[in-house]
């Protein structure tokens, strides 16, 4: 019998940049490889990115001595410089490990933009994953501020 | 007007049915069966697809007689036969996007029947819906699923 673990992370962060800025920081793929990877030796590889409502992208976070969690994101809602929703699963070697809702919301504050993003999680390995998105989005969101530091 | 917001959610929902699980994960897997119970009242016109399958798509729509369409768009994400269907979906009044979601539909053994524990991780958009009514929506549906499972 299976265990589903389900949960809500909310994750918020201030960036010194105009919403467009951030916005274009998850529209650019090369932007993305290099932000969301969550720690030194962990790379991120997309085999197909596709950023418009009703496409896909596949992506490998590839760690030594791990096997490849593989990502699979549908893009549900996309509007420009304010909201980005997408629906996600992972594989990790050949077992699907989790599903998830993933919300962006970019909102002006000043000549900064606050960033608040909300995980809505269906974690198959107990709560395995929920702790793997917690890791995964805070580090990603960290790196993300270098993206505005030049 | 390009006000946005996002109001997110989780509501579950929990049935005893006197139904073994095989029974009722066919009613969600069979098209023919699921298009006899999933979609709006009787009185619409509704169309119903479905593609049963990982990566698989289902689309339901209708509306009353000259009014509104209500389209349900989604896909599955995790199915793990008798016992787990995942799967996101959109709603759509018209042209307007109003709800993306993530749905889980678990079937365990429960006596000589089944429990079926529902959840649904929302996000509800600018305005239009909220989780109340969706609640309320989905409690009708799998009243329509209980009426089919008995007839």
């Amino acid at each position: 019998m299976t265990t589903i673990a389900h949960a809500t992370i909310v994750m918020e962060r201030s960036y010194n940049a105009s919403p467009a800025r951030v916005f274009a920081a998850w529209e650019s793929v090369e932007a993305r490889q290099r932000w969301s990877a969550p720690a030194d030796g962990i790379r991120i590889v997309y085999e197909q990115a596709e950023f418009f409502e009703g496409g896909s992208d596949v992506s490998r976070c590839i760690e030594p001595g791990n096997e490849d969690y593989v990502a699979t994101v549908n893009y549900l809602d996309i509007k420009r410089d304010k909201r980005i929703v997408f629906a996600e699963s992972v594989v990790h070697g050949n077992k699907r490990v989790s599903a998830a809702l993933i919300s962006v919301e970019l909102t002006p504050k000043g000549a900064n933009t606050h960033l608040a993003l909300t995980l809505q999680i269906a974690s198959f390995d107990e709560a395995g994953m929920e702790a793997g998105y917690q890791f995964g989005w805070s580090s990603a969101l960290d790196n993300l501020a270098k993206e505005f530091a030049l | 007007m390009s006000k946005r917001h996002t109001t997110h959610a989780t509501f579950v929902i929990e049935r005893d049915l006197p139904h073994p699980p095989a029974k009722v994960f066919a009613a969600y897997a069979d098209p023919k069966k699921k298009s006899k119970w999933f979609g709006g009242p009787p009185e619409w016109d509704s169309q119903h697809a479905m593609d049963f399958r990982v990566g698989g798509k289902e689309t339901s729509s209708g509306g009353p007689p000259g009014g509104v369409i209500h389209k349900m768009s989604g896909e599955y994400w995790d199915i793990v036969a008798n016992e787990r269907i995942v799967m996101s979906y959109e709603m759509h009044l018209g042209a307007t996007r109003i709800s993306v979601s993530l749905g889980t539909t678990e079937i365990k053994p429960h006596g000589a029947g089944s429990k079926l524990i529902y959840t649904e991780q929302g996000a509800y958009l600018d305005g239009y819906d909220d989780a109340g009514q969706r609640e309320e929506g989905t409690r009708e549906l799998l009243g329509q699923l209980e009426t089919y499972l008995n007839t």
